[in-house]
């Protein structure tokens, strides 16, 4: 260690705390613990509201989602549906178209 | 055995209130502001009280905790705009005599100078005593960071100091120290 860092060392040595801290910290201590539990219960209401919010909305997307989901489905075999009616009348008029050609 | 240990909250204070404000004060440059993370670092080591298992165990968990409170309230200061080593003189009327030697106080105000975290580790080196190992674990931080800013830290405050104390440059003091 050169000269430098043991003026350093001296430089740095604690300050003392200024008078009067301890016992506004200790008052501080006094005043603050109900509030410390009363703000804790607070918190933990909010989280467990805001957990159920969440979850309420999470689950009401789902559902949304899985009605669109079963609507499309229903949507597609209504258009399947009337496409096969409409092949099934358009096979039906050539069939006859054919037999009265052949007659 | 370490449970045999009984943690006195009033006790805590009473032996470590300097160390913790003169943490904050190093740190900040700020009075006010050091007392008030002082309150804040015992407050928070009275919640945790429970979860203390020796008397180093609370010197470690104080530093630690005096350390991240002092770079967190100088984030928000910093966001806000001000600069904290301006206070320390001009709200605060610290003075020179204050602080020890010329030398002393000097010292402390190129260490504000210095980044954040080269800061750091040389408070805790040089105010603490602590290895560079101590304070990597103090710090959260990697031992060869750790072992960077002290040398860097060391350095610039070195050539700081030669370029601002003219006295000691004129004596060539330090010259070839580093």
């Amino acid at each position: 260690m050169d000269e430098f860092e043991s003026e350093m060392r001296q430089a740095f040595e604690r300050r003392p705390a200024p008078p009067g801290l301890k016992r506004r910290l200790m008052e501080k201590r006094r005043t603050r613990k109900p509030y410390d539990s009363f703000f804790t219960w607070q918190r933990l209401a909010a989280s467990l509201a805001l957990t159920a919010i969440l979850a309420g909305g999470l689950q009401w997307r789902n559902v949304e989602e899985r009605r669109k989901e079963e609507e499309a489905r229903e949507q597609v075999m209504t258009a399947l549906r009337i496409t096969s009616h409409a092949l099934n009348q358009m096979n039906a008029r050539l069939a006859a178209r054919r037999r009265g050609s052949q007659d | 055995m370490a449970h045999d240990w009984q943690a006195d909250f009033e006790q805590l204070v009473d032996q470590h209130q300097s160390m913790v404000f003169s943490l904050a004060l190093r740190m900040t440059g700020d009075r006010g502001l050091a007392e008030e993370i002082a309150q804040d670092v015992f407050l928070e080591l009275d919640r945790n009280l429970g979860r203390i298992e020796n008397a180093d165990h609370a010197c470690f968990w104080l530093r630690r905790v005096a350390m991240n409170r002092s770079t967190d309230a100088m984030r928000r200061r910093r966001v806000r705009g001000m600069d904290l080593w301006v206070e320390m003189e001009d709200v605060h009327g610290v003075t020179t005599e204050d602080r020890g030697t010329p030398l002393g106080a000097r010292l402390e105000q190129l260490l504000a100078t210095l980044s954040e975290p080269q800061r750091a580790a040389l408070i805790l080196r040089y105010q603490e005593d602590l290895t560079p190992e101590e304070i990597a674990d103090t710090l959260d931080a990697p031992l060869s960071t750790v072992k960077s800013h002290l040398q860097r830290g060391l350095k610039l405050l070195r050539a700081k100091a030669q370029s601002h104390l003219k006295e000691y440059v004129r004596d060539n003091k330090y010259a070839g120290g580093a």
